[in-house]
């Protein structure tokens, strides 16, 4: 079965649009969404009721979480102040727009979704907020997917598509208790994935083109996919509808250089 | 001379316990010039007030005279320390949630009669761990002071609790149990494909580290267990102590 991932679509419905029919067309049997339905764009109802309306799974992404809880989170969610300052404007904005049924669906998302050997979550299978980068260390990296109990673990979050192979892992352990004979094994593990899906609408890989990925479950077959869109066409509603023009700015340009998180990898515990 | 640090967690308000292991640190060969209590000083069923007075009293800065020829402990926050801010609305959550589901309401009043608002403020200047040459020293992980981290926990879970923690030894209180696991991550290959395409292969392997439960000083009434380290040869040894628990301390094993 061919499956399509998509991914932090933040309220840029005419990205969505255009991946959806890019979806279409690459025959794609069924659609997972990760989450970030909304935030920074102009459009997060619309966006909202077109994933309702075609019923494709979702999992809760970080800014769905802060319009159904209220701003909660802690400065490590943000890399920076100016990142901070600007995800609070957006945030304001979204939560004043945003319709009562909206916020509701929002609230029934869960953090994870499964499909056999196939996990999939928004940032990571600990926390909505954990960047999955790929210069992660791979034993961690691997940690990830094993905790999620997947052989394949499809995230989201960083905006930035990749697909990283971990595999002959071997880990040793050595254990002494007192009273109790040392015990020794060696853990081997076979190759497990991490497949980030990238941003439908708010790509941050250098160009303005939307992002998502293709996955065969039969071949384990992967493909990064990168649909151009009419982007002009959100940065003008982005500016129209008030939001910071930055926005707009960063759209056209598929970069935030605000984005550098010292401790990507940490887990906000609030 | 060699040196070494003596670790302690779970003292629990278990006053006799601790002194208990006090006098034996006091007895050790190779003098110890550090101690550590990596968290749950306070619990349900000791006297609080009393163990947090003793821990205060070995630091001139708290007004009273330390005992001749004792060291300062070093202490860090642990479970139940962090249920008593969550009580005392110094944490982002508030009722302490995890304290009512596991122990229920009888729990709750008992933490928060037994602990004043002076005694949680002091253990809320508390570090949350200590890094010291290449060890962390903390009560559960740098994840979370609740994280419980046993022989029984997977190997590559220790593995992600070391590299987080950036030290080759990571010593943990959470679990209350005595035990060294040497978690050694040999290979892992990683390739990494972007749009740009296939980045170059890495291959991951570490060296060995290792994981030390330093076991639990009040938790079991009459056995206190803790644990020594020599940061001269990196050798970890453990000790548990025998104490009339009615009493007070006496015997050790």
């Amino acid at each position: 079965m061919k499956l399509a991932v998509i991914s932090c679509i933040h309220g840029n419905y005419e990205a969505l649009n255009t991946v959806l029919a890019d979806i279409d067309a690459q025959q794609a049997e069924q659609i997972y969404c990760l989450g970030d339905l909304v935030g920074y764009g102009p459009h997060p109802n619309a966006v909202v009721e077109l994933i309702r309306s075609l019923d494709i799974p979702t999992c809760q992404g970080c800014w769905d979480e802060d319009i159904v809880e209220g701003l909660n989170a802690c400065e490590c969610s943000y890399p920076s102040q100016l990142a901070e300052k600007r995800g609070h404007i957006a945030h304001e904005w979204t939560n004043n727009v945003i319709h009562p049924e909206v916020r509701e669906y929002l609230a029934t998302l869960p953090m994870t979704l499964r499909l056999d050997n196939l996990c999939f979550v928004h940032g990571s299978p600990h926390s909505q907020h954990e960047y999955l980068l790929p210069s992660m260390d791979g034993f961690t990296a691997l940690e990830r997917v094993l905790s999620a109990n997947a052989e394949v673990l499809f995230c989201g979050h960083t905006h930035v598509p990749y697909v990283r192979n971990l595999e002959d892992g071997n880990l040793g352990i050595r254990v002494q208790q007192p009273g109790q004979d040392e015990s020794i094994a060696q853990v081997q593990i076979p190759l497990k994935r991490i497949i980030n899906a990238g941003s439908v609408g708010e790509p941050r890989h250098g160009r303005p083109n939307a992002t998502y990925v293709l996955y065969d479950t039969d071949t384990a077959q992967v493909s990064l996919r990168e649909v151009p869109y009419n982007y002009q066409k959100t940065c003008a509603d982005i500016i129209a509808k008030g939001l910071p023009p930055i926005f707009a700015w960063r759209l056209a340009r598929g970069m935030e250089f605000a984005e550098r998180a010292d401790d990507p990898s940490h887990v906000c515990q609030r | 001379m060699q040196s070494q640090w003596a670790i302690l967690s779970g003292i629990e308000g278990n006053l006799a316990a601790y002194e208990a292991v006090l006098q034996d640190i006091r007895r050790q060969r190779h003098p110890v010039t550090e101690l550590y209590v990596v968290g749950d000083v306070v619990g349900l069923k000791g006297d609080n007030e009393a163990v947090i007075r003793r821990l205060r009293s070995h630091s001139s800065s708290s007004g009273a005279s330390p005992h001749p020829g004792e060291f300062v402990p070093q202490v860090c926050v642990g479970w139940w320390e962090e249920q008593c801010f969550s009580l005392h609305g110094f944490s982002g959550v508030l009722n302490a949630p995890e304290l009512m589901a596991q122990f229920g309401s009888d729990g709750v009043k008992h933490l928060w009669e037994s602990v004043s608002r002076e005694s949680v403020e002091w253990l809320r200047s508390r570090h949350f761990g200590f890094h010291e040459l290449d060890c962390l020293l903390i009560h559960g992980s740098t994840v979370s002071y609740a994280d419980e981290l046993t022989p029984k926990t997977p190997a590559i879970q220790l593995c992600d609790r070391l590299i987080r923690a950036d030290a080759n030894t990571l010593f943990c209180g959470r679990s209350g149990l005595i035990f060294e696991c040497w978690v050694e991550p040999s290979m892992l290959r990683s390739t990494v494909t972007t749009l740009d395409g296939v980045q170059d292969l890495i291959e991951q392997g570490k060296t060995p580290r290792r994981v030390v439960g330093v076991g639990s000083v009040g938790r079991t009434p009459g056995q206190a267990t803790y644990t020594l380290y020599n940061p001269a040869n990196n050798q970890v040894t453990f000790n548990a102590v025998s104490y009339n628990s009615v009493k007070g301390f006496g015997t050790v094993s």
